[in-house]
């Protein structure tokens, strides 16, 4: 299990690294960054550290083929996740607590919840309960 | 291994279990498989192909007909169909030119994809148009997703507003069932207590030969869990069923015909309107299959069941959009 996590947790270094470069090449990630951090980073002159600007913009779970990407997530408090449906299927992200519920999400479609108090997270689609996941935030 | 066997027999050649236990062993394999294009009638136990609408003289004089169709997905705009909307209306078609004409047609669910205003008018104003006398709705889990089933059972839940419920025609009791509500994470389709109450509470003033037919969205029998295609508490139902002498079992939700039977039931899943899904355990995961474009129609369908009077048993015929 630890070892599934941690390659995990590199694979996803790599893509934080991938859109750190990706911001620098212009590419549009806007979608992704949670508003009301931007001046934060700027003001630190935090812009050179490609790792630092990606986790601005908040990390991201995937869905396809029925699966949630990162099924155990661990974030700091005041981090806002982004979920993707990258799959054919109708898909939601609904907190077991309610505490966060997302539209059904067509492909494609996104939904983002931004994390503000530690806690332990579980979630799962509604439209198929099988799919389940949570959010750790410290 | 010929048909019949297949039909009637499980995977190691023995009768199907009609005791108190369920038969688990090899279910998957004695599942019967209707490939592309196949039009089959199960009557008896005993398959034979016939053409959709060709009721003999016999079913036509003593019985009566009904249309089952599943998973019309309403607003699903993926690969695997781009015209939902123009394979619903084929399939329309097919029930207007049934002849003679259905008494009545029964909906299993996933009426709509994404539950979206007004795709749910579009499939009960499409459904009008046909002679059929009454339509019945059962909910697939995208129709009660958003709001917990508020539209679908201020819609279609009946005075009691529960949405399951029960009738009687012409000698057959027919039960449609709820599975999709209050999923819970982890788990699987369910009835819920409340209703498994009902349920046994419906059927026991009736007497053993009185032949029922159930519906439900999610198969009641365990085709594939893996996949959440299974009901939890679907044997929890059945065991209230096993003492009537003609049990048939119609669901939705997995977009492909398969059949099994067990003691004196028998299930089958059925085909949708939209899209097909892959055969269980087959690739990643469940969901829309996209094939090319002139096959779509080949494993698109619906399904009329003929009802034969005194003779306690249902013709089933699938048909596909090809």
């Amino acid at each position: 299990m630890n070892g599934n996590n941690r390659s995990i947790r590199v694979r996803w270094l790599w893509r934080l690294a991938v859109l750190g470069a990706a911001t620098f090449g212009g590419l549009a990630v806007a979608t992704w960054a949670p508003a009301g951090q931007s001046d934060n980073g700027a003001a630190a002159g935090q812009m050179a550290q490609p790792v630092t600007v990606a986790a601005q913009a908040g990390p991201r779970i995937e869905i396809t083929k029925h699966k949630f990407s990162r099924p155990t997530l661990t974030v700091p408090a005041g981090t806002t996740v982004t979920w993707l449906n990258r799959d054919e299927d109708l898909h939601t992200v609904v907190s077991t607590t309610l505490a966060f519920k997302s539209a059904g999400l067509e492909t494609d479609e996104a939904y983002s919840y931004k994390f503000a108090k530690p806690g332990v997270y579980e979630y799962f689609c509604t439209l198929h309960p099988l799919m389940t996941g949570k959010v750790i935030v410290k | 291994m010929t048909d019949d066997s297949t039909y009637t027999r499980d995977a190691d050649g023995a009768e199907v279990s009609d005791g108190d236990g369920v038969d688990r062993r090899g279910f998957l394999q004695c599942m019967a498989w209707a490939g592309t294009g196949l039009v089959w009638t199960a009557a008896g136990g005993v398959l034979s192909s016939r053409a959709l609408g060709q009721a003999s003289a016999e079913e036509a004089a003593l019985g009566f007909s009904f249309v089952q169709i599943s998973d019309t997905h309403i607003g699903f705009k993926g690969e695997a169909n781009k015209d939902v909307l123009g394979t619903f209306e084929q399939a329309i078609t097919r029930i207007k030119a049934l002849d003679p004409a259905p008494s009545f047609i029964v909906h299993t669910g996933d009426i709509t994809h994404t539950q979206k205003a007004g795709a749910f008018d579009t499939v009960t104003e499409a459904l009008k148009g046909t002679k059929a006398e009454r339509v019945f709705y059962i909910p697939g889990e995208n129709d009660v997703f958003a709001d917990g089933g508020k539209e679908y059972l201020g819609r279609f839940g009946g005075p009691a507003g529960t949405g399951w419920q029960s009738f009687d025609y012409k000698g057959v009791h027919f039960i449609g069932l709820i599975n999709v509500l209050n999923f819970k994470a982890g788990g699987l389709g369910s009835l819920g207590q409340p209703q498994l109450d009902w349920l046994k509470k419906d059927v026991e003033r009736l007497t053993s030969s009185t032949p029922l037919v159930v519906f439900a969205h999610v198969p009641l029998w365990a085709v594939y869990p893996k996949w959440g295609w299974v009901t939890d508490d679907g044997e929890q139902a059945l065991s209230y069923l096993k003492r009537f002498g003609s049990v048939t079992v119609l669901n939705g939700h997995i977009h492909q015909i398969m059949q099994k039977v067990e003691g004196n039931i028998s299930f089958y899943t059925a085909l949708s309107t939209a899209f097909p899904q892959p055969a269980p355990g087959v690739g990643e995961g469940p969901g829309p299959v996209k094939v090319a474009a002139e096959q779509l129609r080949s494993v698109l369908g619906l399904r009329e069941v003929n009802y034969v009077q005194g003779k306690s048993r249902l013709a089933i015929v699938d048909s596909t959009l090809a």
